[in-house]
């Protein structure tokens, strides 16, 4: 290391600083024996530290500055107890009324039987006919699947295809719940328009590193 | 062995060193358990001006000139110092290595051909108290001893009047620095220096990086400088008196 190499690393603060790495240190500390503006440079520094220590030890440390967000114009100067109070006022009725009305109604609905449309198709033949469930709209429906029997699945996944031929949901299915080779299916009908969907259904066999498709079938929702 | 003793009232005279280094030919360095003597005493801050190191300066070292030997252990014991301070925490041991660098140059210097190139004075010195270091090493595996007080404040024991007034003078400039900065960055150097606390923790704290800290130091030490090369250009340099 040359006295220009030095001046170009910092390599006095460096060294003041302990930021040199064991090589580095080695070059300076041979440069810095022989270099006496270096030696100045350093021996200055370290008398600066040393009565920077004794400065400071006297001087009473002022209380910590919190880093505050500025008061001028951010995104939370809209909170003023003008704006915020009726946003709650709000808030608080929506909830009321949700509380109060739209889920006793929802569970007392929950809780009566009540007719839901299917399908039954084989997941592992392509049949002619497309079955048909009709529903009213955001009527949930049934599909139930007949798996062919393997026992050597650990697992399955379901994924249903919208008529626009993207996956909509995929459902992970342990293989206890295949029971007699069939699975029952709920579907939500929240937000669903009518068509054709396509289920599709892959098997996770043990030991193996991912699944594979073990057959998909069509059915058609027809929104009454 | 290589040993310093008290020059007695017969060897007074000539030379005016207090001291004189004697050598038992044959015989090796003995590190531990070698009892020396306080090398040169040395007022902090003076003596460290600008020398060369060239064939006169080492003759001079080498026929044991006092004011020569003086320039010499204060100028070198600053940055053994500033070398061992990071290496070894007990002040004692720094005070040892230190000795022991000056005993084996000053040794070497009277051996025939021991300093081939006397420009090359500092890195040898530096080279010097690495193999003495290593040897520290070798010779203490666990480190401080439980004696040793870490704590203790390695003072000068020589202050006079002119060093004292440098030093009030040093401090004052320190604190008009200090007084000039940012609070932020008065804080900083209080969190590096004083508290000692882990430099990446306080550059994350105070939203700055690593080269924001260098260019904070460098900028107080350049202004600390003048003062500083008042506070050591008060005494003549080596070979100008007459």
């Amino acid at each position: 290391m040359d006295h220009k190499d030095a001046v170009r690393l910092k390599a006095t603060e460096r060294y003041l600083l302990n930021e040199l790495d064991p090589d580095l240190l080695d070059q300076f500390e041979e440069h810095l024996f022989d270099c006496q503006e270096c030696a100045l440079d350093v021996r200055a520094g370290a008398m600066f530290v040393e009565q920077s220590k004794n400065v400071l030890t006297e001087t009473p440390q002022s209380a910590p500055t919190p880093v505050m967000p500025s008061t001028q114009k951010n995104w939370l100067s809209w909170l003023r107890p003008a704006v915020a109070v009726p946003v709650m006022a709000l808030l608080l009725a929506v909830v009321a009324y949700q509380n109060l009305m739209e889920w006793p109604a929802i569970k007392s609905a929950s809780a009566l039987p009540e007719i839901v449309p299917y399908a039954t198709m084989n997941i592992a033949t392509r049949g002619a006919t497309v079955p048909v469930i009709a529903a009213k709209p955001g009527q949930n429906f049934s599909l139930l699947v007949d798996v062919p029997p393997d026992g050597d699945f650990s697992s399955y996944i379901a994924d249903l295809y919208n008529p626009a031929g993207k996956i909509e949901w995929s459902l992970a299915i342990p293989a206890a719940a295949v029971a007699n080779d069939s699975l029952c299916v709920r579907v939500p009908g929240t937000n669903r328009p009518g068509g054709v969907y396509v289920l599709a259904l892959r098997g996770i066999r043990r030991e193996s590193n991912g699944p594979s498709e073990i057959g998909r079938h069509s059915f058609e929702l027809r929104l009454q | 062995m290589v040993y310093l003793r008290e020059r007695s009232e017969d060897e007074r005279g000539v030379l005016s060193s207090p001291l004189v280094i004697v050598l038992i030919p044959g015989s090796q360095t003995a590190y531990k358990g070698v009892r020396y003597f306080p090398l040169l005493r040395f007022p902090r801050g003076k003596l460290l001006q600008f020398q060369a190191f060239d064939e006169s300066y080492v003759e001079r070292l080498r026929s044991g000139d006092f004011r020569t030997q003086e320039h010499f252990v204060a100028y070198f014991s600053e940055l053994i110092q500033l070398k061992l301070r990071t290496r070894l925490h007990s002040p004692q041991a720094i005070e040892d290595v230190r000795q022991e660098t000056f005993v084996r140059v000053l040794a070497a210097l009277r051996t025939p051909g021991g300093i081939r190139h006397p420009e090359r004075l500092g890195p040898f010195v530096n080279s010097i108290c690495n193999n003495v270091l290593l040897e520290h090493y070798r010779a203490n595996p666990n480190g401080p001893s439980i004696d040793d007080d870490p704590e203790t404040d390695f003072a000068d024991p020589v202050i006079d009047i002119l060093g004292a007034v440098a030093a009030r003078q040093m401090e004052q400039k320190v604190r008009e620095i200090l007084d000039e900065m940012a609070e932020r960055d008065r804080r900083i150097l209080r969190a590096v220096f004083l508290e000692e606390l882990d430099k990446d923790e306080v550059c994350r704290e105070f939203g700055v990086d690593r080269d924001y800290l260098r260019v904070l130091l460098h900028r107080a030490k350049q202004s600390f400088k003048s003062i500083y090369l008042k506070s050591i250009e008060r005494t003549p340099p080596v070979g100008k008196q007459s």
